[in-house]
């Protein structure tokens, strides 16, 4: 555990000459209060550190409310912090200078328009050329299986289509980075296991980032090549590597006991 | 319920209703204009020549006209309004109050004191018309803004959509329903208050013939320049808002409201 980390140090230290765009993201000392009414001010994010390597997999463990989606709005720039900071490569840099995909805890689909509408509203949104729109359509509605889709309603898809549908937008405008806030949280374990399968294809294959968020500590291990652990008080209290070969199993020993000492510790830190 | 089905129960609610006229006028005459009488004036309210080829022509038109210029205002400023109310709070608690207020007066004292400060001629109706209607507007968009999903907002902003994509993909759509709905309710208001304004103030449109006939107690005369104006009522709601509705709304799993169309 302190080697990784030690080396996830020196590998910061170098990449201090490497261009902004690349190497890995790092958030330091990210402070974020809430107004709330007949409370006065909660601390939701008590000056958090979390480090997002080039092409990882990394997980963001909690309990609920304790301020992960938060976390990735302050990413993804849509809340300001109180304080803090975001470096890439050595130098400051703000969510417009990120290259991000955010799924997020709902759909968020624009009911009024088709699966295809929808992505095209992104992709207009981000400004990439009209000759590309259908190339991307079809190879992303693919990717997640809903090639077939393209002309529907989403009000008359599933919850489990309706998820990948936001999946297939996120990814139609080719971030490098992918934000998920836990997008199998509602779905059926079933549903679900497809899903994760399918994301874990399209990040290797897509060498995308993936910052996955999810209260479910199995899921967590399943897909991560890290976890980051927060508590209720807004702190995050450790970062734990999973050292599992991939392609994994569910009902590996090693991802039962992996899943075990981390629930262990979270118990620790949040009950006491 | 098919087409056929749908159809068939309104003709028959149609044919229903007549017979009941013809006997309500054969045993109440007094009361109710005889359903042949009523038949007979309406022809020749019908074939009267006039203005524009024929005499209905020019009041109807004069009705509609002042009817649709004061929705058209009445839309605007009330969706203006609303979206307004909805989307700032001190603006909110400020005028609430007084968008109440402006409901609590009735369209009687509107007109009335319309015609003392403006004067007894059609300015008076443009200006009392889209005052009575354009608080009900507000109202409806102050609603519809207050409902809008925050979520999609967020979702919009996430993707760097501008300003007009943003209004035109995100919010329109999410007040359709209420424009559509304000649209309805000024329609039906309007219609009364244009009546209103045309019997006591002005010496044309269908209100100003409900009152001449009324001077005369001529019944069978003021039902046909009634059923005039309800058929032309049907006729915007069934062959042009239902339909439209309908297609705004297509994406919803389930009928909405009216459905005339299959
Ligand atoms: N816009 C806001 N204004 C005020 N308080 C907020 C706001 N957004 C979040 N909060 C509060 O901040 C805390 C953390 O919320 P957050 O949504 O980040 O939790 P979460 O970890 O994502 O929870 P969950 O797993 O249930 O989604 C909660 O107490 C919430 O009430
Ligand atoms: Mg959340």
């Amino acid at each position: 555990m302190e080697g990784a980390l030690m080396a996830t140090e020196e590998r910061s230290a170098k990449s201090d000459h490497a261009d902004s765009s690349t190497g890995m993201l790092e958030l330091r000392d990210i402070v974020k209060r809430f107004e709330k009414p007949g409370q006065g001010e909660i601390l939701v994010l008590d000056e958090v550190d979390l480090d997002v390597e080039a092409g990882a997999f990394v997980s963001l463990l909690g309990p609920s409310g304790c301020g992960k989606t938060t976390l990735m709005n302050v990413i993804s720039g849509l809340i300001e912090p109180d304080r803090g900071t975001m470096r890439r490569g050595g130098r400051d840099v703000s969510p417009d200078d990120l290259s991000l995909g955010y799924i997020f805890q709902e759909p968020r689909l624009l009911n009024w328009k088709t699966v295809r509408g929808n992505i095209e509203f992104a992709l207009e949104a981000r400004d990439v050329p009209e000759g590309e729109w259908d190339g991307r359509i079809d190879r992303y509605l693919d990717m997640v299986n809903l090639g077939d889709e393209h002309d529907n309603y989403p009000t008359r898809l599933s919850g489990g289509m309706k998820q990948r549908v936001s999946i297939a937008r996120a990814l139609a405008i080719e971030p490098e980075i992918m934000l998920m806030d836990e997008p199998f949280s509602s779905l059926d374990e079933i549903t679900a296991r497809d899903l994760r399968e399918e994301l874990l294809d399209i990040w290797k294959r897509e060498e995308k980032t993936i910052v996955f968020v999810t209260h479910d500590i199995n899921e967590a291990v399943f897909l991560s090549d890290y976890i980051y652990m927060m508590n209720t008080d807004g702190e995050m209290f450790a970062r734990r590597e999973v050292d599992i070969d991939r392609p994994r199993q569910y009902d590996d020993p090693d991802i039962a006991k992996r899943e075990a000492e981390l629930y262990r510790e979270f118990h620790e830190h949040v009950v006491d | 319920m098919d087409r056929l089905t749908r159809y068939l129960y309104t003709v028959a609610s149609i044919i229903a209703l007549l017979a009941l006229w013809y006997v309500g006028g054969v045993t109440l005459p007094e009361v109710i204009p005889g359903l042949p009488e009523t038949y007979a004036a309406l022809v020749v309210v019908l074939t009267t020549p006039g203005p524009y080829g024929n005499m209905f022509y020019f009041h109807v038109w004069k009705t509609i006209e002042m009817l649709f210029a004061s929705l058209f205002v009445s839309m605007i400023a009330g969706t203006v309004l609303g979206v307004a109310l909805g989307r700032n709070e001190t603006l909110e608690s400020t005028l609430a109050t007084w968008i109440y207020a402006w409901l609590a007066i009735p369209s009687l004292v509107i007109v009335f004191v319309s015609a003392i400060w403006i004067g007894f001629d059609a300015s008076s109706g443009y200006f009392a018309i889209p005052l009575v209607i354009t608080p009900f507007v507000g109202l409806n968009m102050w609603e519809g803004t207050r409902n809008l999903d925050t979520d999609l907002a967020e979702m919009a902003e996430f993707f760097g959509a501008g300003r007009i994509q943003t209004f035109k993909d995100v919010v329109v759509p999410q007040l359709a329903p209420f424009l559509f709905a304000s649209f309805r309710s000024g329609l039906s208001i309007g219609w009364k208050i244009t009546l209103l304004v045309e019997a006591f103030l002005l010496t044309r449109g269908v209100g100003f013939m409900f009152r001449r006939y009324f001077d005369q107690y001529d019944l069978p005369t003021m039902m046909s320049w009634l059923i005039i104006f309800v058929v032309f009522l049907i006729v915007v709601e069934y062959g042009v808002l239902a339909p439209l509705h309908e297609r705004v709304m297509e994406w919803r799993p389930e009928a909405e409201g009216v459905r005339v169309t299959e």
